[in-house]
């Protein structure tokens, strides 16, 4: 059996059948540098179609455009980011931004770093943390394009977020994963379960710490681009039974979490996270934790 | 030194910005400007943080956009020049008289921030004639230093140097985080 009829085959187990697909590319204004009407009428004048996406207050497909929008002045002018539409959910489920100490464990390339400064106005404090150097520089260049005020970057693993000596009101865990086929042309060709279960390892071990930062009663944000239960639902499942927290009810785009996984009965709450299965967006879950009290 | 390096350049455009120094801090040779909170909060041994306003290199001071879009909020040496002089600009190019739309009597020699037509702070330049007089059409008025093309130009010589390490190393199976999450 290929490694691609594998993967399908699991995916049709948990009850998706897998298609080809393509999405389009989308951008997210960022609202604390511009009016959102301004920028999107700036970008019509250039001749770029955009669509609004319906589930998301800042998100735009681009529909048709002539050249890059990532060369445009108004890109360099950090009035927009370019980001791909699922990933532009997680950071929209936190309660209140505004004001509190946020941080963002896995930062690289800042995406999401850049639409918390924007949701929290500049106030407050952002922690993003990078484990590789390479990946530093190009984080601080989309902070300083896009004007981020409010944050700190370290280049640290998440693992050891604790030896920052801070409590967090509210933790973003975009984790590290094995992605999906949608992003990756060769995802199928490079990847096999031991890697997802290798990432699973490695994300309980960033969810750990992540607990032992966040405030009592603080809110974690947990994200991956990955559309195995390895590193989704059954990292959740494991979390309600070994870390002090349980899964928020969340309103976002997506289907229910999974509570069957092959077979494994889960505990029935991850029915809250959501899986977005590729279609108009590359595969993805996210799901919200609250630390108990 | 810091302030000095800083209020020295930002004093080329005839500008001076109100900035407390016991908010701004050194990195290596990058300076930043952190908020109360962020100065409270966070410890020592960042990469970056809060606003950040340039570094210094040898005796030049080499600001950030964030620094010009600052003194471009104030009084200061400023041209705004047209659309497509703006998109030229961005491009690295130089400034032609005929593409200035507003500007103050700049001389020869003086430093200028350069605005589109939304006064927003593209970067800046040099002046190379004066610009009150009739200088030949085909002569650059303002010579470009710094554009916010540098973003680009910045992430493909890290790019390069990201593929060169990459092909030393080996291996791309690795944990996956994808571009512009």
């Amino acid at each position: 059996m290929s490694s691609k009829q594998f993967f399908v085959n699991r995916y049709t187990k948990l009850g998706w059948t897998y298609k080809e697909v393509k999405p389009k590319q989308a951008i997210r204004i960022n609202t604390m540098n511009s009016n959102r009407d301004t920028v999107v009428k700036r970008l019509e004048s250039l001749g770029i179609v955009l669509e609004k996406i319906p589930f998301l207050e800042d998100g735009y497909w681009i529909s048709k455009s002539k050249f890059s929008v990532g060369a445009t002045a108004e890109y360099l002018l950090g009035l927009y980011s370019i980001q791909e539409v699922a990933a532009q959910i997680p950071v929209t489920l936190f309660t209140e931004l505004e004001d509190k100490m946020v941080l963002d464990a896995c930062a690289s390339p800042g995406g999401k770093t850049v639409q918390l400064a924007n949701l929290m106005k500049n106030s407050g404090v952002i922690v993003a943390l990078e484990l590789k150097q390479r990946k530093m520089f190009a984080l601080a260049n989309q902070l300083e394009r896009t004007r981020v005020k409010n944050t700190a970057v370290y280049n640290m693993d998440a693992r050891e977020a604790s030896k920052l000596n801070m409590k967090f009101d509210c933790v973003l865990l975009d984790v590290l994963c094995s992605g999906n086929y949608v992003t990756d042309k060769v995802w199928f060709s490079k990847r096999t379960i031991e890697d997802m279960k290798r990432n699973a390892r490695q994300q309980r071990q960033i969810l750990t710490e992540a607990v032992k930062v966040t405030k009592d009663g603080g809110e974690i944000v947990y994200a991956t681009c990955s559309l195995e239960p390895e590193e989704n639902e059954l990292n959740i499942d494991w979390a309600i039974g070994a870390l002090n927290v349980e899964v928020e009810e969340i309103n976002c785009h997506g289907e229910k979490g999974l509570t069957n996984v092959f077979g494994k009965e889960l505990d029935r709450s991850i029915e809250k996270c959501r899986r977005i299965w590729p279609n108009q967006t590359q595969g993805f879950f996210v799901c919200k934790l609250r630390k108990q009290v | 030194m810091t302030m000095k390096a800083i209020n020295d350049f930002v004093a080329q455009f005839n500008a001076s910005i109100p900035l407390d120094e016991s908010h701004i801090v050194r990195n290596r040779n990058r300076y930043y400007l952190l908020s109360k909170k962020l100065k409270q909060q966070v410890p020592k041994g960042f990469f970056y943080a809060g606003a950040y306003l340039g570094a210094v290199k040898g005796a030049s001071f080499f600001p950030s956009f964030l620094l010009l879009s600052m003194i471009a909020e104030r009084k200061a040496n400023k041209l705004v020049i047209g659309k497509k002089t703006a998109w030229l600009f961005i491009c690295g190019r130089d400034i032609f008289k005929q593409g200035i739309l507003k500007g103050n009597n700049l001389k020869k020699g003086d430093y200028t921030l350069i605005l589109n037509e939304h006064n927003e702070c593209l970067g800046f330049g040099k002046i190379m004639h004066n610009l009150r007089e009739e200088p030949d059409v085909n002569k650059v008025v303002v010579k470009n230093i710094l554009d916010i093309g540098d973003f680009l130009r910045r992430e493909k010589r890290q790019s390069r140097r990201q593929q060169r390490s990459r092909s030393l190393q080996g291996s791309d199976r690795k944990p996956h985080k994808s571009t512009h999450k």
